[in-house]
């Protein structure tokens, strides 16, 4: 993002300022220009994914040093010797013993109970509140991951800052931060096939909006055009994974190639988030680790 | 006829009184085509202010004797006007018990790798979809605009989530029985039947609100292994109090919300066996004494939670969260108090005749102060549907334009909070969707938009003479809105197409995906 881009929507928002009008648009510029700071290309990325179809948690990261467990467990309690030991009193689920190679160096920690203290028995219900972060309380607007990019004042606000994959921005990054959903990172951008002409149209919009477009609607489109260029340059059909790595097939495979391709592009993404929807536990953790593992950015 | 004739008269003095600032009929007709419609079609714009512009409010307010034969048919593709909930409930009961069944067997088995996707509950979903695409039909074709800005305005204020348990199959007759009649009613009434209304019950979870202690009768305790509720649910009063009637800052305590909570105890929905209408359950009841702003409530079943609802409608604070919501949706996201005002007088005098509301709203000054005008920022169902009204293109009765409403950020019906979607631009405009709308409106300026088809030859004709083309773009698309800068661009763009029909689409969809398109 070019410090000139910067500055034109900041002047933008005092000159707005100055008839009185937008104050959300203010904010928002206000806010970006706090944000200027460039990202160090080895800042921490969070990798939120989201298990819909819920998970049991007892049974995927067994207490077998626990008697309880099994005492409480009668028919479902996964028998100690199929656990993959981890520590001697936690272990793994069978499926996911390829998940203990990250554990043995250090890569994975296991955070246990820790979840939604409201009983409702409502899935949807259930699934809303991890999303906004309020258990309990229904009516809050948007979702924590969005609150932590409004408040959080020391890293860069760039248009790839939060992202989440999928057709539609789930309601864990709706809020007033900017945040995007990108579907397809080859495709985010005009829908034109051929490339010339498709870059024509992105710069006649592009002025279109720069000559007469007001408040929101100029910065937010100042935003859009800028990470066109970024990944424009960035090209990520030319993408190719570290080492070989070989992402499963399906909607969280490429998910996960593309947060990869993201983060090694370096555009500033800080929250990267995908749904894993519906599949069962066993779904090729194996394929998944292999692929992290090969292709992660600092070996 | 005679009060009718007055009002016009008021609001025509309206203009005058503002001087130099007065609206052009024309003007005042695109405004009113604007807010109070999902915006102009061709022609629309020089009709209205033909009409003149009050008497059309007017004809809009009494929507009853506008003529809908053109929707009335299409109306007749969509299935779900046929069910009848009770037949749907039964069958939902039967989807219930298939997918427990299956998931038993999936747990016996230990196969877990069979997909859901297809499974018993997917009539659901489609009938989710069926619902979504009827609201983007009736938005597009209905002659009774107003009354489908209202059917959306309450539906989001009396907001439900399709996507949660029975309310997929309880949201298609909330809509058809409970909004639709009432949306140009009388609060009150709208009100209560909001409370009584299965997809309310069930989504903020009244129905499983019950007396501590209580229990059902007939099955006793531990019946089928399905476990009874056992004590008060608060969801629905809260929202009651917070959302759809006096507001966060209405004057009402927690303990305001626990009396109301008991006060609806024992509201529920009968089984989907038994057709899943509303039920009082005089045994979840809480018959104790209860006390909301002074009154009291003791021992007086069912009646206690119609009285406090009267009372709630009844309320200033409900006038004016109310009216403030409607004053945001039809005036400007920050409305100035004037509007407000009176709004609330009209409500206070007419005992909350929405019409009468309304009218206020629309013979304020504030309505057609030239700061209101193109104020807002279209949502994405009104920027959908607003461009398949310029373009007189018509959508099709499957379910992809509610898909592309969806990718523009506004999922019908599947808004999880109740809040309903925010009526303030800052939701809906951010660098994805509005790349999403550019993209949409190429896409049906090319005819290619999923869902919609559309024929250029009747709006635009295709024209060698580029600047005679984005004078009749302005004129007939945007009706006069495009600024001198828009016009240059598209002239320059323009400039190396030589085919007409190719320059046509070009600046049709540069006009729609442009931003003078996204105001209103």
């Amino acid at each position: 993002m070019s410090i000139s881009r910067r500055v034109f929507v900041k002047s933008g928002g005092l000159a707005l300022f100055s008839l009185g009008l937008d104050p959300l648009f203010l904010a928002r510029a206000a806010f970006a220009s706090v944000h200027r700071s460039i990202v160090p290309s080895d800042h921490p990325v969070l990798v939120c994914l989201f298990q819909r179809g819920a998970v049991d948690g007892l049974n995927m990261i067994v207490p077998h040093g626990e008697p309880l467990y099994y005492r409480e467990r009668p028919r479902i309690a996964i028998p100690a010797r199929d656990v993959v030991d981890l520590d001697g009193h936690f272990g793994l689920h069978p499926s996911l013993a390829p998940l203990k190679s990250l554990w043995d160096n250090k890569s994975l920690a296991a955070i246990h109970a820790v979840g939604s203290p409201d009983a409702t028995r409502s899935h949807f219900d259930a699934q809303d509140y991890m999303e906004t972060g309020t258990p309990g309380v229904k009516s809050t607007s948007d979702g924590w991951v969005n609150r932590y990019c409004r408040h959080d004042q020391e890293h860069a606000d760039t248009a790839f800052r939060a992202v989440a994959f999928g057709p539609q921005l789930p309601r864990i990054l709706a809020g007033t931060a900017p945040a995007l959903a990108i579907d397809d990172l080859q495709a985010f951008g005009l829908r034109v096939p051929q490339e010339a002409a498709r870059d024509k149209l992105t710069r006649a919009f592009e002025q279109l909006y720069e000559g007469a477009a007001t408040g929101l609607l100029a910065s937010s489109s100042q935003e859009g055009f800028a990470a066109i260029k970024m990944l424009k340059r960035v090209n990520p059909a030319q993408y190719q994974p570290a080492n070989g790595a070989a992402y499963p097939q399906g909607r969280f495979g490429r998910s996960l190639l593309q947060i990869a391709q993201l983060i090694k592009a370096d555009v500033g993404l800080e929250i990267a988030f995908a749904d894993v929807g519906g599949q069962p536990v066993q779904f090729r953790l194996e394929v998944v680790r292999r692929a992290i593992e090969a292709d992660r950015p600092c070996p | 006829m005679r009060h009718r004739l007055l009002t016009v008269w008021l609001v025509l003095a309206v203009p005058g009184a503002l001087g130099a600032q007065a609206l052009t009929p024309r003007d005042s007709a695109l405004h009113a085509l604007n807010r109070l419609a999902y915006g102009p079609r061709p022609g629309d714009v020089d009709s209205v202010a033909r009409t003149g512009v009050m008497r059309w409010v007017e004809q809009q307010l009494d929507f009853e004797r506008v003529p809908d034969d053109r929707l009335a048919g299409r109306e007749r593709a969509f299935k779900l006007l046929t069910y009848d909930r009770e037949d749907l409930a039964h069958r939902y009961g039967e989807a219930v018990r298939e997918r427990r069944r299956m998931q038993r067997e999936m747990a016996e088995s230990g196969d877990t790798t069979r997909s859901r996707g297809a499974g018993p509950m997917r009539e659901f979903r489609e009938l989710g979809g069926e619902l979504q695409q009827l609201a983007v039909v009736r938005a597009a074709l209905s002659e009774r605009q107003l009354r489908e800005v209202m059917v959306d305005f309450w539906s989001n204020h009396f907001n439900v989530f399709v996507g949660k348990g029975a309310d997929r199959f309880l949201t298609p007759s909330y809509i058809e029985e409970t909004i639709r009649p009432h949306a140009l009613g009388r609060f009150e009434d709208l009100l209560i039947a909001t409370a009584k209304s299965p997809a309310m019950l069930f989504y903020l979870d009244n129905a499983q609100s019950v007396a501590p202690g209580s229990f059902p009768p007939s099955r006793g305790r531990g019946g089928q292994g399905v476990r009874a509720p056992t004590g008060i649910n608060e969801n629905y009063a809260r929202e009651l109090l917070e959302l759809h009637t006096l507001g966060v800052d209405g004057g009402y305590t927690q303990q305001d919300v626990i009396a109301v909570a008991r006060i609806f105890t024992g509201w529920s929905i009968d089984r989907p066996q038994q057709g899943a209408g509303f039920a009082f359950h005089a045994w979840a009841h809480d018959r104790g004494e209860k006390q909301v702003f002074g009154a009291r409530f003791r021992d007086d079943g069912v009646n206690e939670g119609i009285r406090l609802l009267k009372l709630l409608a009844a309320q200033h604070a409900t006038m004016h969260h109310v009216s403030r919501k409607l004053c945001a949706r039809f005036v400007s996201d920050e409305p100035p108090d004037g509007c407000v005002d009176a709004a609330v007088e009209a409500w206070h005098r007419t005992s909350g005749d929405i019409r009468a509301v309304l009218r206020a709203i629309f013979t304020s000054p504030d309505f057609w102060a030239p700061q209101a005008l193109r104020a807002k920022v279209k949502t994405p169902l009104e920027f959908v549907v607003s461009a398949l009204r310029a373009t007189g293109a018509e959508p099709d009765s499957t379910l992809r334009l509610a898909q592309v409403v969806a990718r523009l950020g506004e999922p019908l019906y599947l808004q999880p909070a109740p809040t309903g979607y925010p009526e303030a631009q800052a939701l809906w405009v951010n660098s994805g969707a509005l790349l999403a709308r550019m993209n949409a409106a190429v896409a049906l300026a090319a005819d290619r938009l999923p869902g919609a088809s559309v024929d250029l030859d009747d709006v635009v004709p295709a024209a060698a003479d580029h600047a005679a083309l984005v004078d009749a773009v302005n004129v007939r698309l945007l009706n006069g809105t495009m600024s001198a800068h828009t016009r240059s661009v598209i002239l320059e763009q323009l400039a190396d197409v030589a085919d007409p029909a190719q320059a046509r689409t070009l600046a049709v969809g540069l006009a729609l995906g442009g931003p003078e398109f996204q105001r209103q």
